[in-house]
């Protein structure tokens, strides 16, 4: 078990290595100069590109950028949207209100999802069933922020019980939560269908499985040989849908957090790319892969306490 | 189908005999071009410490009639008629509720593909054990204790380890093997087996038949034995029926199914038996079974069967006593009919049989 997971920790940092060249590299081929402000002294300018290695070859410039993050934790200065400070901080100061957001749709998103799937399952071809699997579809094909528009519209202008944007200065957890239900509300609509769907698709085929009637042939109620085969088998598989999940959440949170003005890592990594800001996009570009490998490497930790044929290493 | 209860009036210790007793069962599916009959008025009994072998090709409803006894029957399943007499309960009219006590308590099953039996995720004692701890209330440690003895019952070398292992850890064989310790965890006086060796090579079968066998002596266990192999049921039972588009076309003890077979599908399906003495080509059954949704008129059977008469097409025939335990419905053992004998091939393959004393007898 150890070395499954050290393996998959090394393939982990492989992975997030690669991610940080690919990114660093096509960052900054883009056209966009960090330095094209008319009003800066040329000679400074030629001094500042100095000081951060601009003036030298890309190979040269990727030397100096992974001995700074290698050696000192250093990933560079925003130059623009925040001139001279550490990128980590900006990041830093934008992280709370993007994790607040990213990590509550998903602790609903979950348990709705499996209550939603176990319901569609159990009641399959049903009117509930239908109405369940109607509405998955249309959660799943329509992306998160024509909620968010919806939700801000109907519920911030037409029946203001929500705040119309998030606020910032909320005096406690409990003001911020309710700045934030609309965004989160539509971030976690998408991961709910998809969770139902993967779910129910999975306990209906557990529930005609063989292993399932022998659970009920030897003596368990229906109820016990559901809750003790089928459900728990079928959230095995589960678990592979809830890396995407994360993602889609985190691409989600880009434009939601912008539509309710949300000053969240998401909107900082489209305000920089558009500016320029090089090394504050690479540092955000990290940031999200590495939030991404690290679900992966959870999700294939618990993979591995979840079924045995993992852990022991079997084949069937 | 024999009336037993005919000779039972006069010895009460017969009557006490028979443990299970299927009667005039008829079970239909629901289905998209509309119902299909599976099991068209079948009627057995099973006495207290035999085996009753059910013969037939797939299709035939040997399955859906163990599964309306286990109570297993899939939501689209209708049963339209007859009971399933046990224990003084009819078990077609046992409500879910009540069925999860007989089931494996009373009645065990054992599967017929013991890789797809198992929870692929539930480590093997855990599944034996599961039913012991939650039905019967026992505490970890006898329910480990007792699953540990079954498993040695079921000769699982080095049980103590093995209870801690996965499915996928098993062999083919020896996870039928568990598949029986988990039927027996409760104490079943019945064991009902759904074709047990379909699924294993031909090596471990004859293993896992002596292994049914022999815990069925050790138990005192009656068994229901279905399978499409007549091969295996020389060895296994006491009595056969056999099952033909729904309905038991022959029924009598294993000697007469096999030395004096009367219905011409108990003889097509005995000479498609490969063996090593027959030189001619293999018989093989012409056709395919009918469409259980429109069941033809008559005998189902007829319209593959090269010695049908012509009212064999039209009446279904009734059963025909042969003896007191041989019944066949078929024209042809009307005592008006004519004279057909069975195939020549056959007769041969018969007498080699009886030479041989290949029965378990």
């Amino acid at each position: 078990m150890l070395k499954y997971i050290l393996g998959r920790f090394g393939a982990m940092l492989l992975t997030l290595f690669l991610v940080m060249t690919l990114s660093f590299l096509i960052i900054r081929l883009m056209p966009m100069s960090l330095f094209e402000n008319p009003e800066v002294d040329p000679v400074i300018q030629k001094l500042l590109e100095a000081e951060m290695h601009l003036d030298k070859p890309m190979v040269v410039q990727y030397y100096y950028f992974v001995k700074g993050i290698v050696t000192e934790g250093d990933f560079g200065r925003s130059v623009k949207i925040r001139p001279g400070m550490e990128v980590f901080k900006v990041l830093a100061s934008k992280i709370r209100p993007t994790v607040l957001l990213n990590v509550l749709s998903l602790v609903i998103a979950i348990p709705l999802g499996i209550i939603a799937g176990t319901v569609a399952a159990l009641r399959n071809n049903k009117l509930t069933d239908t109405i369940i699997s109607f509405l998955v579809v249309i959660f799943i094909s329509v992306p998160s922020f024509v909620f968010a528009s919806l939700l801000q519209y109907a519920f911030t202008f037409l029946w203001p019980l929500f705040p119309t944007l998030y606020d910032p200065a909320a005096p406690n957890l409990a003001a911020t939560l309710h700045s934030l239900a609309m965004p989160i509300i539509a971030l976690a609509l998408n991961p709910i269908a998809t969770i139902a769907r993967y779910l129910r698709g999975e306990l209906i085929e557990t529930m005609s499985s063989e292993y399932l009637l022998l659970a009920r042939t030897k003596g368990l109620t229906r109820a016990q040989a559901t809750v003790r085969h089928a459900f728990r088998n079928s959230l095995v598989p589960i678990f592979n849908a809830i890396i995407p999940l994360i993602t889609a959440i985190m691409g989600g949170s880009m434009v939601v957090e912008k539509i309710f003005a949300v000053p969240g890592i998401g909107g900082q990594l489209i305000e920089s790319i558009l500016a320029g800001d090089h090394f504050l996009t690479v540092a955000g570009l990290i940031y999200y892969s590495a939030v991404s490998l690290a679900t992966i490497l959870i999700v294939d930790i618990s993979y591995g306490l979840i079924d045995p044929r993992i852990r022991v290493g079997g084949t069937k | 189908m024999p009336k037993q209860q005919n000779d039972t009036t006069g010895n009460s210790a017969i009557a006490n005999d028979i443990i299970l007793k299927v009667a005039d069962l008829r079970v239909s599916f629901r289905a998209y071009g509309g119902r299909v009959q599976a099991v068209r008025g079948i009627s057995f009994d099973l006495k207290r410490g035999e085996t009753v072998a059910i013969v037939g090709e797939s299709g035939s409803g040997k399955s859906v009639s163990v599964k309306t006894v286990m109570g297993i029957l899939p939501g689209n399943a209708i049963i339209e008629s007859g009971e399933v007499r046990y224990g003084g309960m009819d078990l077609t009219k046992v409500s879910e509720e009540k069925f999860h006590e007989i089931r494996g308590n009373r009645i065990g099953l054992i599967f017929q593909d013991p890789l797809s039996a198992l929870n692929p995720i539930m480590k093997i004692g855990k599944q034996i054990t599961e039913t012991l701890r939650l039905a019967k209330k026992m505490s970890g440690e006898e329910a480990r204790a007792k699953a540990i003895e079954l498993m040695a019952a079921v000769h699982i070398p080095d049980p103590q380890r093995r209870f801690n292992q996965y499915p996928f850890q098993f062999s083919g064989g020896m996870r039928q093997r568990i598949v029986i310790a988990i039927a027996l965890a409760g104490d079943p006086e019945i064991l009902i087996c759904d074709e047990p060796t379909t699924a294993l090579d031909v090596t471990v079968q004859s293993k896992i038949l002596e292994l049914i066998n022999e815990i069925k002596r050790e138990r005192h266990l009656s068994v229901i034995f279905i399978t499409h192999d007549l091969g295996v049921v020389a060895n296994m039972a006491d009595r056969v029926n056999v099952m033909y588009a729904g309905k038991i076309v022959e029924a009598g003890t294993t000697e007469e199914i096999f030395f004096s077979p009367a219905h011409p599908y108990t003889w097509a399906l005995l000479s498609s038996m490969p063996d090593l003495q027959t030189k001619e080509r293999l018989q093989a059954i012409p056709g395919a079974p009918p469409n259980m949704i429109y069941p033809p008129a008559g005998d189902a059977f007829a319209r593959r069967n090269p010695y049908a008469l012509k009212i064999d097409m039209e009446k279904e025939p009734p059963y025909f006593r042969l003896s007191d335990t041989h019944y066949a419905a078929t024209w042809l053992a009307h005592p008006k009919a004519p004279k057909v004998e069975m195939p020549a091939v056959l007769r041969a393959r018969i007498d080699r049989m009886k030479r041989s004393g290949m029965l378990n007898g």
